[in-house]
């Protein structure tokens, strides 16, 4: 044996005694083990790399962004590029906003309008029963993934990008897309409802938020802007569902805190010249509990005061509170009322960033923004920025009255559906609202 | 402290997990189920094993350092006896009747933020665990669930049969006198309101937008094929009833409505403004 075997045998014995398990290890099950244990249950990548794969096979449809949506790129948590389509949308409302704040959804039809962007707004939608979801629990994986792929083949089938209103549907819509890309077996029962409805599997390229078009938009959008907004002190809440549901599925920048907190709302803020301010609880959820503002109000009153509204103020000394999701605006804005009865008289007004930006570009505060709807000091807050809310007003209560009495039509920011739209979706249906066929 | 005593910790139920390398892991019928009562013993053992079982269960759960950031981030925690670090561990550990006790009582506190799951070393889906758990709860109709979902019926017909969370006429001053008075204001005359709103679906005071007929039908088809339809027949079989029967004429007006259109017979004219109106 040479000297040099004899070097190499001692080095295997050693290494032997100093690894006694080396051979029997299975070093690929290792790496798995720890790609699994440190890498988020949903890796982008990952669930991206799957999608196209799952196109490939032909076992769902990708709906797919097209040059005609005018995308830019923008970047996500890790640095994975996230393509927001900015024209051709298919407005995905949010329940709550509906139902409760309509200024919202108003607000974001009206820059549509005001910035010439195509867009479609239809019957043929269903919340996505989120909400409902994480109060109650009534409902299953199944039943979640047919609700999204259902509206996602209506906004398929008319061309339209979806743009999801609600950070809850926004957030349970990554969830969702994750569930039926990673999972056989959900596809597998998905499938033959679908079937049943005359649809297939549809998942969009991306799921995108409101808030990150209008973030994506809000540098074009402010320079239509009317008001001076350079001394206002702006304070933001930005919704959990939106950044820590598939929290790296959400875009960021680095002109925005330093790309360390969530872009939207912050940019747009920053975008429309207001100055944002901090406060130590800006990462706070508000209180909104899904169940509890429903049922458990005392819960969402007081965190919403205490955790969210009281720092904003005392910390920041927030002239309003920015936000840009249903249940924030909703629990921010609802929730200080009762506080007056305890001596804590805060009445911060709360906007989500789409009135706050309609606002700034010249939007009517009552027939747009609806600030009627809220409950905290708005109007006092328009004319601190010098919009000429008394105008405005005697206005609208005019209008209100001539609507009551019958002298006036209800106004409209799009031409309003059919009867047939009511009841069922007609294939061609688009061409008839771009006004492509005779009425 | 003596010998004897040290020696005999293992036998001890509260020291199982110093016992785990001599015992290995106990099934789950022997282990400490003596705080339940035992009629329900059996319930609280099928219901973490369905939990268990679960697709996602071992996707959400990855390990626990015990290191407390979910709790100290957690709202629910700071008002409630509440937080998420002990659900973990009663799961890591398998206490069936801990996981029991918690799903029928504590389970319902959190407020569904993400910020636990967003925090976690371990990349533990918090939150999405404490989904599974009411999950199950309902499918279980554990009388917790019975007892949340009582006053949230109303919600929870408008979803199943509306697709839509929550109505603008839900607002009512005896049931949200904390909204002040601007609240008030707008559920008196809350017509003329959303007759104000520039959007014609969102024109309605008994919903948030309108949603087609086709649309609803379509929804409440996923909620009955996917199941959800037969967990609330568990827990409250009065909205099971009143559903079904509504999904049943809905689906009938709608048959008639799509026939005619196909035929080039409908007069739109005979339709009401609204289905709802039907």
């Amino acid at each position: 044996m040479s000297e040099q075997e004899q070097v190499d045998k001692k080095l295997q014995e050693e290494l032997q005694n100093a690894f006694p398990m080396a051979d029997t290890v299975d070093w690929n099950e290792v790496y798995q083990r720890i790609i699994y244990r440190y890498s988020t249950p949903h890796g982008l990548q990952h669930v991206k790399e799957e999608l196209y794969k799952l196109e490939d096979k032909g076992e769902i449809i990708v709906h797919h962004i097209k040059p005609y949506n005018n995308p830019v790129k923008m970047q996500s948590l890790n640095g994975i590029p996230k393509t927001i389509p900015t024209d051709k949308l298919w407005n995905h409302k949010s329940c709550g906003q509906c139902g409760h704040i309509p200024g919202y959804p108003t607000s974001v039809f009206w820059m549509m309008n005001k910035m010439e962007i195509d867009y479609l707004d239809e019957p043929h939608q269903t919340s996505c029963t989120g909400w409902n979801y994480h109060a109650s629990g009534a409902s299953n994986p199944v039943a979640l993934a047919g609700v999204y792929v259902r509206n996602m083949w209506r906004a398929y089938e008319t061309g339209y990008f979806p743009l999801i209103h609600c950070g809850t549907s926004f957030g349970h819509y990554k969830e969702v897309r994750n569930t039926i890309i990673l999972h056989k077996e959900i596809r597998e029962k998905l499938r033959p409802i679908m079937r049943k409805l005359n649809m297939d599997i549809v998942v969009p390229e991306e799921v995108v938020h409101y808030s990150e078009w209008l973030y994506t938009m809000s540098k074009k959008a402010a320079q239509q802007k009317k008001y001076d907004l350079s001394n206002v002190k702006a304070a933001v809440h930005t919704p959990c569902h939106v950044y820590k549901l598939v929290p790296e599925d959400t875009i960021y920048d680095p002109e925005v805190w330093q790309g360390r907190r969530p872009a939207a709302p912050s940019g747009t803020v920053q975008n429309f010249g207001a100055k944002l301010v901090d406060y130590s609880t800006w990462w706070d959820c508000c209180g909104f509990g899904f169940r509890h503002i429903l049922t458990e109000r005392e819960f969402s009153r007081s965190f919403a005061l205490f955790k969210k509204v009281i720092p904003a103020v005392e910390e920041a000394h927030a002239d309003v509170f920015v936000t840009s999701d249903t249940g924030c605006v909703t629990t921010l804005d609802k929730s200080q009322w009762a506080g007056k009865a305890h001596g804590f008289n805060y009445n911060l007004p709360v906007l989500a960033d789409a009135q706050f930006a309609a606002i700034a570009m010249g939007a009517d505060p009552y027939t747009i923004a609806q600030i009627h709807w809220h409950a905290t000091d708005v109007e006092g807050f328009l004319r601190k920025i010098g919009v000429p809310v008394d105008d405005y007003k005697e206005k609208f209560i005019q209008y209100l009255s001539d609507l009551r009495e019958g002298k006036a039509q209800p106004q409209y920011l799009y031409t309003p559906h059919r009867k047939i739209d009511f009841y069922i979706s007609v294939p061609e249906r688009v061409k008839w609202y771009k006004k492509d066929v005779p009425k | 402290m003596s010998q004897s005593k040290l020696l005999s910790l293992p036998d001890d139920p509260r020291f199982l997990d110093m016992a785990y390398f001599e015992q290995g892991a106990l099934p789950e019928e022997v282990r400490n189920l003596d705080s339940l009562k035992p009629e329900e013993r059996e319930t609280a053992i099928k219901f973490w094993q369905a939990v268990k079982s679960d697709f996602r269960f071992n996707e959400y759960l990855r390990g626990c350092l015990n290191c407390g950031v979910c709790t100290s981030g957690c709202p629910a925690a700071k008002f409630y006896d509440y937080g998420p670090r002990e659900m973990i561990q009663y799961m890591m550990r398998d206490a069936v009747d801990k996981i029991w006790e918690f799903t029928n009582k504590k389970v319902w506190a959190c407020v569904q933020c993400f910020t636990c799951s967003m925090r976690c070393p371990f990349n533990n889906e918090i939150a999405g665990l404490i989904m599974l758990l009411r999950e199950y709860a309902v499918q279980f109709a554990l009388p917790s669930a019975k007892e949340i979902l009582a006053p949230y019926r109303r919600v929870l017909y408008t979803v199943m049969t509306l697709g839509n969370q929550v109505t603008p006429d839900m607002i009512q001053p005896e049931a949200f006198p904390d909204w002040g008075p601007q609240a008030v204001e707008e559920s008196k005359n809350m017509d003329v309101y959303r007759k104000a709103i520039p959007v014609d679906l969102m024109q309605r005071t008994d919903v948030g937008w309108q949603p087609s007929l086709q649309t609803a039908v379509e929804m409440m088809t996923i909620m009955i094929e996917s199941g959800v339809m037969d967990s609330i027949k568990k827990v409250d079989p009065d909205l099971y009833d009143m559903v079904m029967d509504i999904y049943e004429d809905r689906k009938a007006q709608l048959e008639e409505i799509k026939e005619k259109w196909q035929k080039g017979e409908l007069n739109e004219d005979e339709l009401p403004d609204s289905w709802l109106d039907l």
